[in-house]
């Protein structure tokens, strides 16, 4: 039965749907066409491995999304359940002969389910708050940020899990509170020169979450793109670059903030992005304009820009630290860095050039950890099964954990203390900040956790 | 886990669940058997009734006998990469699947052997003792996702079978439940040998018609010391394949010896891991030898001499273990490299006599231009294991039946060479009545009343694997045409 057959009787509000898809900007048939059914991706997915199920594999999910474009499947909850328990890591893409963007094919399912069965309850709540209201506002994410700094330093964090009033908490929040990074103020230029001579000149996405939960990270990259020659820009009238709304099937806004995004760097020649998942997801914007031609134009173009800071350091060279740290790391691939982006070698590159440093091995490394966005405030339950395997992995003999990406680090400190185990999370360009701030005798501690 | 409730009314539906401990352990709602209504062959699609995940080997038993005791069709699925359709519920059976019994139960390096659950994927046997030296040597090119309960059951093969053979020569024992619920061990301890009849030969390839393997213990090797892969290009398939009978008639055993075809090469340079091939030669052959390091350099001589004998184009090893590896990536992925110029594909199975190859290369080639179908062919030269691929769009009105069309020829002209419609994919539902190209009336039958024994109700994987009497007549009239 070809998809025009089952169009014809269809009184659809929107002119480009397909079978059972309704609202605009379905799932692309050509996404699924290469797609045989081969089922090479099964072992790569991360929700296969927990449940054995093929409808929580990448092929199952596939399969179902084309079979909803064929009529044989509606657009309602039992739907909703495959297509929003995948992680969205990507890794089935590696792993698939003939590339096939399953991501893509799952956000815009979720574009389709969030039109045809709104979130209810808390998930609704948490979604709505956080996706609408906090993120994509800077003022209100700093300003939580201040409620999180006062809630930390004026003993009331203390007094809530002292009155054990913690324990109302559903129990992954409580876990998740329990490793909330130490939140700090930032007042930041937004022009900072290179140390010696311009050799470029860069823009920096400081992101919504980075900024106020990971300003340390933002700060080590500025210095390190300054150390290295680089003028760097921040836009002031930059945003969250949508990614958690469009994994959340929010494509609406997903657009508005990439057009925020793309006017706010449109000066700029390169844009540097120290968080995998918004890089992936910057890479990714034409996919959000189908139908919109001139925005397509602008965000190929905006594409093109964005580079994650590794690959950036790589490509364009960067000074080896003189200062040792010495110190055992393993080192974790971000899915939105190596599947998403390709970027594997690069971040381990830098970190073997710092002296004093020894890489030990982590296997499967570029298996998803859980994290996935809001994914572990979403599916608690796999996102804590996938950190459990994950965490299995991390050799016992290292003293960090490097990674590129800040959803990641938050889920891997998760799993740290978790699992008793005693390793601290940094950043990959933290660790060559500190090399470099040594050579100087000022020597930095790592300040994610206590 | 088990207070949840399930939300049905079947009577079987409930009884089934309580034996697997609760509705996490099976799907019965349309939405989640959609994903099995076909394995790797998705030409026929039928609906289970449901999907059940036993645990052990007890479970296992109890469902058999619940479906068996109650007259429902049932079935044991794998990962679901089975490329006959071996795994499809035609009759809408109850799929036990096999997947969570995935565990490494034991591995003996001294009498070199491993006890693994069929749930277990072929390649991390591989992966599980590589570091003290050992391997799992049957690759089927799924190998990185099938299961080994599924190797059993279609007695896969794969790129080194020319040299170690495919599973059956590596499978020492079994555990069955035989389609009655009973639970048999077959080759206790791997011990080679047993008296009585083979079983365990008659098992392993019946494409589980006979019972549900839940236990096997297979043969493990060494890695061989040395390993070398050489890449040759020819202008010519027929100079190809005079290389691959030059290279055995030489004397060299090969590890493996695979070809692919100009369609082929188009394919696989198209989709995820290219490596450079040209895309104006008819054939690449891919031949690795293994074993003690002292004799490999001079194979690798003999083989680029007897290449260049054959007016190759251009020939070399590997320069790293690194290339190595990509090129291996590029051929194993070749199946589902397909769908980066067909959205849909049959691949056939045929095994031919090696020094055969030109002919029915230029029948299949014949076939194609018939049919109006492009067909590929991805082989294992060395042993005469073809696989020809009919590329096709199932949303074309007629394409699917010019596909099972063209792939039945290319069957049949494999067996009137004397070769035979399956080298290790099995005959599923895909080839049933193709069986008539290679057995008579009575060669047939002495099989199903095997299976008779075994399986006498006929519930477990029903119309697999035999002809269906009504269409025998019609195959037989298109064999004497």
């Amino acid at each position: 039965m070809s998809v025009k057959d089952i169009n014809v009787n269809q009184a659809t509000p929107c002119t480009s749907s397909q079978g059972n898809y309704l609202w605009r900007d379905p799932p692309q048939e050509k996404k699924w066409a290469d797609c045989v059914h081969c089922g090479m991706c099964l072992e790569s997915c991360p929700t296969y491995e927990q449940t054995g199920e093929e409808q929580h594999s990448p092929r199952g999910r596939v399969y179902l999304i084309k079979a909803v474009a064929e009529g044989k499947l509606s657009v309602d909850e039992h739907f909703a359940n495959p297509v929003f328990s995948c992680l969205d890591c990507r890794a089935c893409t590696t792993a698939c002969p003939v590339d096939v963007d399953v991501g893509g094919l799952i956000e815009e399912a979720r574009g389709q389910i969030r039109q045809a069965v709104p979130l209810k309850g808390w998930k609704g709540a948490v979604n709505k708050f956080f996706l609408h209201g906090v993120f994509p506002h800077r003022n209100r994410l700093r300003s939580l940020g201040g409620l999180l700094r006062f809630y930390q330093r004026s003993g009331l964090q203390k007094a809530v899990r002292k009155t054990k009033l913690i324990t109302i908490m559903p129990q992954h929040l409580i876990e998740l509170e329990s490793i909330m990074p130490d939140v700090k103020r930032s007042h930041r230029k937004t022009h900072i020169k290179a140390k010696g001579e311009t050799k470029h000149e860069v823009a920096l996405l400081t992101g919504c979450v980075m900024d106020v939960f990971f300003s340390d990270i933002n700060d080590s990259t500025i210095n390190v793109l300054i150390r290295n020659g680089n003028d760097v820009t921040i836009p002031t009238n930059q945003t969250c670059c949508g990614a958690l709304h469009v994994h959340a099937g929010d494509r609406e806004m997903g657009r508005k903030l990439a057009k925020q995004n793309i006017e706010a760097f449109e000066k700029a020649k390169t844009v540097i992005v120290n968080a995998a998942g918004c890089g992936c997801m910057m890479k990714e914007y034409t996919e959000l304009f189908r139908d919109e031609p001139e925005w397509k134009k602008r965000a190929e173009v905006f594409e093109e820009k964005v580079v994650d800071i590794s690959k950036y350091l790589h490509d364009t060279g960067y000074e080896k630290p003189r200062a040792a740290i010495t110190t055992r790391i393993t080192y974790h691939d971000a899915c939105h860095l190596a599947h998403g982006q390709g970027v594997r070698q690069e971040p381990r590159d830098i970190l073997l050039d710092i002296p004093g440093v020894e890489m030990v091995h982590m296997p499967n490394a570029d298996r998803c950890c859980g994290s996935a966005g809001i994914y572990n405030i979403t599916n608690p339950e796999m996102a804590d099964a996938v950190l459990k395997s994950k965490m299995e992995n991390v050799p016992e003999d290292v003293e960090m954990i490097s990674m590129g990406n800040p959803g990641c680090m938050m889920q891997m400190a998760l799993g740290v203390q978790k699992y008793g185990r005693s390793q601290k999370i940094v950043h990959t360009v933290q660790l060559l900040d500190w090399a470099y701030q040594k050579e100087v005798g000022d020597d930095h501690h790592v300040r994610l956790k206590d | 886990m088990s207070v949840l409730k399930i939300d049905t009314s079947d009577k079987h539906i409930i009884s089934l669940a309580a034996i697997v401990g609760g509705p996490r352990s099976i799907l019965f709602k349309k939405a989640d058997l959609l994903a099995y209504d076909c394995d790797g062959f998705t030409i026929h699609k039928h609906l289970p009734k449901a999907v059940v995940f036993p645990k052990n080997t007890e479970e296992v038993s109890k469902l058999v006998k619940y479906c068996s005791d109650h007259g429902l069709p049932f079935l044991a699925r794998g990962a679901g990469t089975g490329l006959s359709g071996g795994a499809i519920p035609v009759n809408g059976e109850v799929i036990i699947s096999m997947v969570r019994m995935k565990k490494l139960i034991s591995v003996d390096l001294e009498n070199r052997r491993a006890v693994v659950e069929p749930g277990f994927v072929n390649l991390k046997l591989t992966n599980s003792i590589s570091d003290r030296g050992y391997y799992y040597a049957p690759d089927p090119s799924s190998q990185y996702c099938c299961t080994i309960g599924g190797n059993v059951a279609e007695n896969a093969g794969g790129a080194h079978c020319l040299k170690y053979g495919v599973t059956t020569n590596h499978i020492l024992g079994l555990e069955v439940v035989l389609p009655n619920g009973d639970i048999i061990e077959i080759g206790r301890n791997g011990v080679l040998d047993e008296p009585g009849y083979d079983l365990l030969g008659l098992l392993t390839g019946s494409e589980g018609t006979l019972g549900i393997v839940t236990k096997i213990t297979v043969r493990i090797l060494k890695n061989p010391e040395g390993k070398q892969t050489v890449l040759a290009y020819f202008d010519k398939v027929e100079d190809g394949s005079q290389a691959v009978s030059d290279i055995i008639s030489a004397g060299i055993v090969p590890s493996a010896l695979e070809m692919m075809d100009k369609t082929a090469i188009e394919a696989v340079e198209a989709a995820a891991f290219p490596v450079g091939h040209p895309k104006d030669i008819e054939a690449v052959l891919l031949i690795e030898v293994d074993g003690i390091a002292a004799g490999i350099e001079e194979q690798i001589n003999q083989i680029l001499e007897v290449c260049k004998k054959s007016n190759v184009r251009e020939v070399r090893a590997a320069k790293d273990e690194a290339e190595r590896g990509r090129w291996w990536a590029n051929r194993k992925t070749g199946f589902g490299a397909m769908g980066a110029i067909s959205p849909d594909y049959l691949v056939q199975d045929g095994v031919i006599p090696r020094s055969k190859l030109p002919e029915v290369l230029k029948k299949i080639a014949q076939i194609s231009e018939e049919s109006g179908l492009r067909i590929a062919n991805i082989f294992h030269a060395g042993d005469g294991n073809l696989h020809p691929l009919v590329l096709f769009d199932a949303r074309i009105p007629g394409e699917i039946e010019k596909a099972l069309e063209a792939g039945s020829l290319c069957l049949k002209a494999c067996a009137d060479v004397g070769g035979t419609i399956t080298g290790e994919h099995g005959v599923g539902i895909e080839k049933r009545e193709e069986m008539r190209f290679v057995f008579k009336e009575e060669e047939i039958l002495a099989q199903t009343n095997i299976r008779e024994v075994f399986n006498p109700d006929n519930l477990l994987n029903a119309g697999k694997l035999f002809p269906t009497p009504g269409r025998c007549v019609e195959i037989k009239k298109e064999m004497k045409v």
